[in-house]
């Protein structure tokens, strides 16, 4: 081979070997607002609980500032968490509270909208006409998750002659909505939840639906089905006998969504397992970020009905933005 | 038309630049060919590095035989993802080692041309797809199939043996797991036994057929013996991918850490117990380190594996020769 083409081959070698790594070491810069027109890229992971809002929030945004991205996934609040401590993404959505030892790593957070955890199960379950009629008491949610003693479906029902068992479902990867529902179960944590541990909440949820003696629980978003309304094909989400009555009234039976939001809003759901979701970022939020989450909690709050959440309270939302300004 | 000048130098290079250049490329090439292995002592030192906080709390002994898993107490105990990750891996190994050296024998002893044209690229598609669309399968096809049929059948004609009795209602188990992964790991073995059985050379079936064996003898009595440690290779590579599986294990397999006492029980294999919680890893103090202590834990025995593999290949070369 002539002399040229081998020098050739030599230096495209080195440089295939070289530049690689040279890109590989220059991470990508925040990005800033250029003084005028906002624009780059948001990167943001975690809570399934968010993931709706915030694709919502970020068409709305993409709308208003053309040259500003979006890059959106979920995977459970709790990676969500170690993305933005880790500083692999802008900003984190997590659907619990914050923990001290976070907050000690450097998380910052702000509360930027509202949903809830609602218990859920299969649409052919034995005793659903007494679960409907008569709700389920914290008690009892908690001697199914937590301590194991109410093992069949008549034991829930008070109909002992109904000896189906109850198969619980989990949420297997670390995510808010399993911690929220276990902080309502006696403060409790997520690894206190008993039952077959499913990842995600399409994925707990799917589970349910094809399990008649299933239990779990889900996230607003999750358990109603955006377009109609109504619970996912499948699902019945149960009454949470919140004053412990032994009757489900008819603002605790939640058959659509409406329902379940306007139950959410006027603190007749307990919360826990309603709760605020938050975004995380590495200390606070500057340039692109913090644009977006000042957007989000002004002017963005116009889209959180619609989008299927519930606002935060005006005072909750004015101390988010003195943190966040 | 000009000759190739390539075997003389150029005039005005000397013959030094030429055996410079030589030797220069051979050690270039050398240092590249070192990056994969630096990559894995540089793994093995990061994981073990992360790990040390856990270590300096908690004796290994502990971490490994204990069997209590509540992080936020500050309960770190391995045993039952090590005991879970081997009763899946155990499972998909007697469900895949038969039918898939059984397989490969059909292909290398039995199989006309034309079937053995149509089978091997059909198994080389099962090897290329995705881990998360068989984690999907086994979720829709599996885990429905073991939850009303195979569970409750075995549970009442073999129930008095308590591997096959289970209190788990559900088809989330060691046992959907292992058959996934067996699906999963079936190509892997099928590949490198074919490859191995048509080392063993021809003269020794002519031989054997030629004193009036039946295929059959001649396959127990002469191939697979000539064979054995090549066999061996395949299915211990076979079981270091089932042990590493993670996507397709942690959707079918229940995610519940305890220790299983049953095929119908769930189990957490420790891929899986990585792969869920790695998110949480930094709101709990030592669950990165306990999570690297598990991928530590989880590389060594899978390098462990396809180190004796790559051994016993070496064998089976040396004795066909």
């Amino acid at each position: 081979m002539p002399q040229q083409i081998r020098r050739w081959i030599a230096i495209l070698m080195g440089a295939a070997l070289v530049v690689p790594l040279l890109a590989a070491c220059g991470g990508q810069p925040a990005a800033q607002p250029q003084g005028g027109e906002p624009q780059g890229t948001i990167t943001a992971s975690g809570a399934f609980a968010l993931y709706p809002m915030m694709v919502k929030w970020g068409e709305e945004y993409q709308k208003l500032h053309p040259g500003v991205q979006f890059d959106i996934s979920a995977g459970g609040a709790g990676k969500g968490m170690t993305d933005a401590l880790g500083g692999q993404v802008d900003m984190g959505m997590v659907s619990r509270e914050i923990k001290p030892e976070e907050e000690k790593q450097g998380a910052y957070w702000v509360s930027v909208v509202k949903d809830a955890v609602f218990p859920a199960v299969n649409e052919k379950n034995p005793v659903l006409n007494e679960l409907l009629s008569q709700g389920v008491s914290r008690e009892q949610f908690i001697d199914i998750f937590i301590t194991g003693k109410i093992k069949t479906w008549g034991e829930v029902a008070g109909r002992p002659e109904i000896a189906d068992a109850i198969h619980v479902y989990t949420r297997s990867d670390a995510a808010g909505a399993p911690e929220t529902w276990a902080k309502y179960l006696g403060n409790k944590k997520q690894e206190d939840l008993l039952g077959i541990g499913v990842f995600g909440d399409p994925g707990i949820a799917e589970a349910v639906a094809k399990d008649p003696l299933g239990i779990g629980y889900n996230n607003l978003g999750y358990a109603f089905d955006a377009a109609s309304g109504k619970p996912v094909t499948g699902l019945v989400v149960l009454p949470v006998d919140a004053n412990d009555s032994g009757q489900a009234e008819t603002d605790e039976v939640l058959d659509t969504k409406a329902k379940a939001m306007q139950a959410v809003a006027s603190g007749k759901y307990p919360s826990p397992p309603a709760r605020a979701l938050n975004l995380v970022t590495k200390g606070k939020p500057s340039g692109l970020a913090q644009d977006f989450i000042v957007w989000a909690m002004t002017d963005g709050q116009k889209f959180v009905d619609s989008a299927g959440y519930i606002p935060l309270t005006p005072d909750l939302l004015n101390e988010g933005l003195q943190k966040v300004k | 038309m000009d000759r190739d000048t390539s075997l003389r130098p150029p005039p005005d290079r000397t013959m030094l630049t030429r055996g410079t250049t030589d030797r220069l490329a051979g050690r270039f090439f050398w240092l590249i060919a070192l990056l994969p292995i630096a990559l894995i002592l540089v793994i093995i030192v990061t994981l073990g590095w992360r790990a040390r906080s856990i270590l300096d709390v908690k004796p290994l002994g502990e971490l490994l035989t204990g069997e209590v898993w509540k992080p936020t107490s500050g309960q770190f105990g391995f045993a039952p993802f090590i005991v879970g990750t081997v009763w899946v891996t155990l499972t998909t190994m007697i469900i895949a080692v038969p039918v898939c050296v059984l397989c490969a024998l059909y292909l290398s002893e039995y199989a006309g041309p034309r079937l053995r044209g149509a089978m091997k690229p059909l198994l080389d598609i099962l090897a290329a797809i995705p881990s998360v669309i068989y984690g999907v399968w086994g979720l829709l096809a599996i885990v429905p199939v073991v939850q009303s049929g195979i569970a409750p059948a075995l549970k009442q004609l073999l129930g008095f043996i308590p591997l096959f009795n289970s209190k788990n209602p559900t088809g989330f188990s060691v046992f959907s797991a292992g058959l996934v992964l067996a699906i999963m790991v079936t190509p892997v073995i099928v590949a490198v036994t074919y490859e191995v059985l048509q080392t063993v050379p021809h003269g020794l079936r002519e031989a054997s057929l030629a004193m009036g064996a039946t295929r059959w003898q001649t396959i127990t009595h002469v191939v697979l013996p000539k064979a054995l440690p090549g066999v061996i290779a395949a299915i211990v590579l076979g079981f270091s991918r089932a042990f590493g599986e993670t996507i397709a294990v942690m959707m079918v397999v229940g995610n519940v850490p305890q220790m299983p006492r049953s095929i119908f029980d769930a189990a957490y294999p420790l891929p899986a117990l990585i792969a869920n919680n790695y998110g949480e890893m930094m709101s709990i103090p030592l669950y990165d380190a306990a999570l690297m202590g598990a991928a530590l834990i989880l590389l060594l025995v899978v390098l462990g594996f396809n180190l004796l593999a790559v051994l016993a290949l070496r064998q089976a070369a040396r004795r066909a020769l």
